[in-house]
């Protein structure tokens, strides 16, 4: 082999290796854009604070809440269980390192209705499956869940069922909520670790 | 000349094909979703409905919704288009090659938001979200901590 089929060789090598490689580090879609809007406009795709409730009612290890609030909303309020992955920090760090497991379902939910369809929107663009939203946020959850009061006289079994599943995530959230700091986040570890021994299996 | 230098020409070559056929490879999408989804995060995209009066007419206004009763009084020119048929190349062309401001616009804000992610990533400008609540994303609630519900419950 000569010095210019040597050359040639080496070229289409770091040739192959560059056509590999992404182009920056930065990231972009990587679903088609006919595919990623079959994707978005699934109504599958939403989930209702009274589903959510439910989820948190019954310790659903297969979801995990994604709160896109400030750390200070969040330190403030939250729904138990949840996480905070702030909506402006969203691209900085990789969604895929939090979002990739796809046995679990990735709930957003923000104040409103914004920051939770525009997270969605890229992560499902970024191909991270299994990402859904709670339909409403924050703002949604207080008028529905914490508010949730019955005046009637008779109550229909699937109306009872509704309305005691919101009572007991009523109940979990102002407990949860109204903890000291420092118990809060230990309380969140604590059901962190539940869940990786339920996982696991026994110790 | 040529025939000395073939198998150099042959490698430029392959080289060639390799970076355009990544370059058409990125299914439309611009490179980097950050700088793209940029407005959404300081909210500059959304424009209020009671604003939209002010506009110059060059606006090309997109109705996502079922009703088209909502947006008829305004100066701008109007498509009604279901979300799912955005990207049809009927839709599509005009979307991309308007000159002014593309405003899309939904009674559910959800759906105004994914549409406006997956165009603004396809590289999409001055394309706006109209909004009849300027505050979706203003805490409604308050929390009072000892407002710990009845143990009784």
């Amino acid at each position: 082999m000569n010095t210019r089929q040597k050359f040639s060789a080496g070229l289409l090598i770091i040739g192959f290796i560059l056509a590999l490689l992404p182009l920056s580090g930065s990231r972009s879609f990587t679903v088609r854009p006919q595919k990623l809007l079959g994707e978005v406009l699934d109504s599958n795709t939403w989930f209702t604070v009274d589903q959510v409730a439910r989820f948190i009612v019954t310790e659903d290890s297969s979801v995990q809440i994604i709160d896109l609030r400030t750390p200070e909303e969040f330190k403030t309020v939250n729904i138990p269980g949840s996480i905070n992955l702030p909506y402006n920090k969203f691209l900085d760090i990789d969604p895929a390192r939090l979002l990739s497991n796809g046995k679990t379902k990735n709930i957003f939910y923000s104040n409103g209705d914004f920051d939770s369809n525009f997270a969605l929107a890229i992560a499902r663009g970024l191909n991270l499956k299994n990402t859904f939203v709670m339909k409403g946020g924050l703002n949604e959850w207080f008028n529905t869940v914490m508010n949730s009061t019955f005046t009637g006289e008779r109550i229909s079994a699937r109306e009872n069922a509704l309305f005691e599943t919101r009572t007991r995530a009523k109940k979990m959230f102002s407990e949860m909520n109204s903890m000291p700091d420092s118990l809060k986040l230990k309380f969140i570890q604590s059901t962190h670790l539940a869940a990786k021994k339920l996982d696991g299996g026994c110790e | 000349m040529v025939k000395k230098n073939r198998e150099v020409i042959v490698i430029v070559l392959i080289l060639l094909l390799l970076i355009l056929f990544r370059e058409t490879g990125k299914n439309h999408f611009k490179s980097d979703a950050k700088k793209w989804a940029e407005s959404s995060i300081n909210k500059s995209d959304i424009i209020i409905t009671e604003k939209l009066g002010l506009s110059d007419g060059k606006n090309l206004l997109i109705n996502l919704d079922k009703d088209t009763s909502r947006l008829k009084k305004n100066n701008s020119e109007l498509l009604n288009i279901s979300p799912d048929s955005i990207l049809s190349k009927k839709y599509i062309n005009s979307i991309m090659k308007h000159d002014g401001p593309v405003l899309l616009f939904s009674t559910n804000p959800g759906v105004s938001a994914r549409v406006w992610m997956l165009l603004s990533q396809m590289g999409r400008k001055k394309l706006y979200i109209l909004s009849d609540k300027a505050d979706d994303e203003v805490p409604k609630y308050k929390f009072k901590p000892d407002s710990v519900p009845d143990k009784n419950l």
